[in-house]
């Protein structure tokens, strides 16, 4: 049974079609990273699911559950935007138990889930630090951390590596990719570079013009490319998997 | 030293433009010392502290309408979308700035009139208020739309976080500076309030007068009074305007 399912999708700003009867499920505890060219419709596809924009047609359902008129907030969808959007005024900590306050955990429920957290993310010592002290990486992870900590029903990542540099890149992605299958958590996962996603994917959909043109497994999509725009969009990973 | 001719020009329309926005500013203590004997004599004149009194108060009482007001017009002028937005955010903000505030006085004064508030110490704050709050509502309304292009709001609500709780620990705080900002700016312009209060609330020692009105009631007659309520008022704008910028400015001085 689907975790979310996305029904004969929609959405236009002014004349231009963004998302154009798109359709997709995602499984639970599956990562499906959406993958496609910029201005594709992946963020609107996101913002979609996550509420903060309404779709003019079609339908989303979480869990059984249509969801098309719950606010963003009723619909425990945790998102992880680009830039990570890391509270500047609050710290680390402060950031990561956002949403526990919000829930009106006892102080030392929320100390215990912050702090196991921050051991998971391996950012012990730092609870702390205002995110302007934090490198790209721990922001993401302490982004990451905040989002976890309500234990959402869906995770929403929108290119949770683009804003790391190139150095800690590769330590960050396999610790990323370490945690959500840790926390058992279903994901959907912004990435336009292929790499990332094949990294991150359990599944991975191609998006072209507003649908989701392909969705398979890397190994299956690297195999069979439903046409040639899926193949030149995953071509650096056929010249990665011949070098290894 | 100027680069060329043309930077030249430039640099002298600047020094043009500085010097008559500070001599403006400060000549006002240059009479004074020229006239300082009379004019220290009715510093503390009874009439001149009623004055005093009812324009810092009434300012005070503005300034904190406004941000009362402002926190919540301002989430409402950021976050709801609706048809006329832009128009109304021009009739809110700023036709007040640049409407004649005579004329808003006289529309008191036929509207409110008859209800008994004329020539009260309320018709003061409302008629300071209408040309004043704005800054606070336009500071605040900006400062809102920075936070929610960054997406802080999207985010906060994704963690179970409703209105209430967006506001008070994601929106305001990261407002403070702005807030300040704008307060100190209106309580500035409540200071310097004059025609909409005069018309409206008249000028009532102890009650209604606010120093503007005295200044242009006694410049005539009585210019030592005139002079000792205009530079104690400036005295205290400049005092204040400096204090609430230090403050928002995260307590270092302006450069």
């Amino acid at each position: 049974m689907a975790h979310l399912r996305v029904e004969g999708l929609f959405k236009s700003y002014d004349t231009r079609k963004v998302i154009d009867n798109l359709s997709l499920s995602v499984n639970a505890h599956e990562t499906l990273v959406i993958m496609g060219a910029s201005g594709c419709g992946k963020t609107t596809l996101l913002l979609l699911i996550l509420g903060a924009i309404r779709p003019d047609k079609g339908i989303i359902i979480i869990k059984d559950k249509i969801v098309n008129d719950l606010p963003i907030e009723k619909r425990e969808v945790s998102y992880v935007p680009q830039d990570f959007s890391l509270f500047p005024h609050l710290t680390v900590y402060g950031n990561i138990s956002f949403g526990l306050r919000v829930r009106n955990y006892e102080e030392k429920e929320k100390d215990r889930i912050v702090h196991s957290l921050l051991e998971a993310i391996d950012l012990r010592g730092l609870s702390e630090r205002k995110p302007n002290e934090l490198s790209g990486g721990q922001k993401q992870r302490v982004a990451l951390a905040r989002a976890l900590a309500v234990c959402p029903s869906l995770l929403l990542l929108d290119e949770p590596l683009s804003s790391v540099d190139e150095a800690t890149k590769e330590d960050v992605k396999k610790n990323l990719r370490k945690t959500l299958i840790e926390m058992k958590v279903t994901t959907i996962c912004v990435a336009h570079d292929p790499e990332d996603a094949f990294a991150l994917g359990d599944r991975i959909a191609v998006m072209h013009g507003g649908r989701i043109v392909q969705c398979d497994t890397p190994s299956r999509l690297l195999a069979e490319p439903k046409d040639n725009m899926v193949r030149r969009l995953i071509a650096p990973m056929y010249v990665l998997s011949k070098n290894h | 030293m100027p680069k060329d001719n043309f930077e030249l020009i430039i640099y002298a329309l600047s020094f043009i433009f500085i010097a008559y926005m500070l001599v403006s500013l400060f000549y006002l203590y240059v009479a004074v010392g020229e006239s300082l004997g009379q004019v220290a004599g009715v510093l503390l004149d009874t009439r001149v502290l009623g004055a005093l009194t009812i324009s810092a108060s009434s300012a005070f009482i503005v300034g904190g309408l406004a941000v009362a007001v402002s926190v919540p017009v301002a989430y409402f002028m950021t976050f709801k979308q609706f048809k006329g937005k832009e128009t109304l955010e021009i009739l809110l903000v700023d036709m007040p700035q640049t409407f004649p505030p005579v004329t808003e006085g006289l529309v008191y004064l036929l509207m409110l009139g008859r209800f008994g508030l004329a020539y009260t110490f309320a018709a003061v704050i409302i008629a300071k208020f209408y040309v004043a709050a704005p800054f606070t509502l336009s500071f605040l309304t900006r400062r809102y739309r920075e936070i929610a292009g960054t997406g802080y709001d999207v985010v906060a609500r994704s963690l179970g976080a409703d209105t209430k709780h967006l506001l008070n620990w994601v929106i305001l705080p990261l407002s403070a500076r702005d807030l300040l900002a704008g307060f100190s700016l209106t309580w500035a312009r409540a200071m310097g309030e004059l025609a909409a209060t005069l018309i409206f609330a008249g000028a009532v020692p102890w009650r209604t007068e606010i120093i503007p009105t005295l200044v242009y009631l006694t410049s005539k007659d009585a210019p030592a009074i005139a002079m000792a309520a205009s530079v104690i008022a400036e005295t205290l704008s400049i005092g204040a305007l400096l204090s609430f910028r230090w403050i928002a400015g995260g307590r270092k001085w302006l450069t």
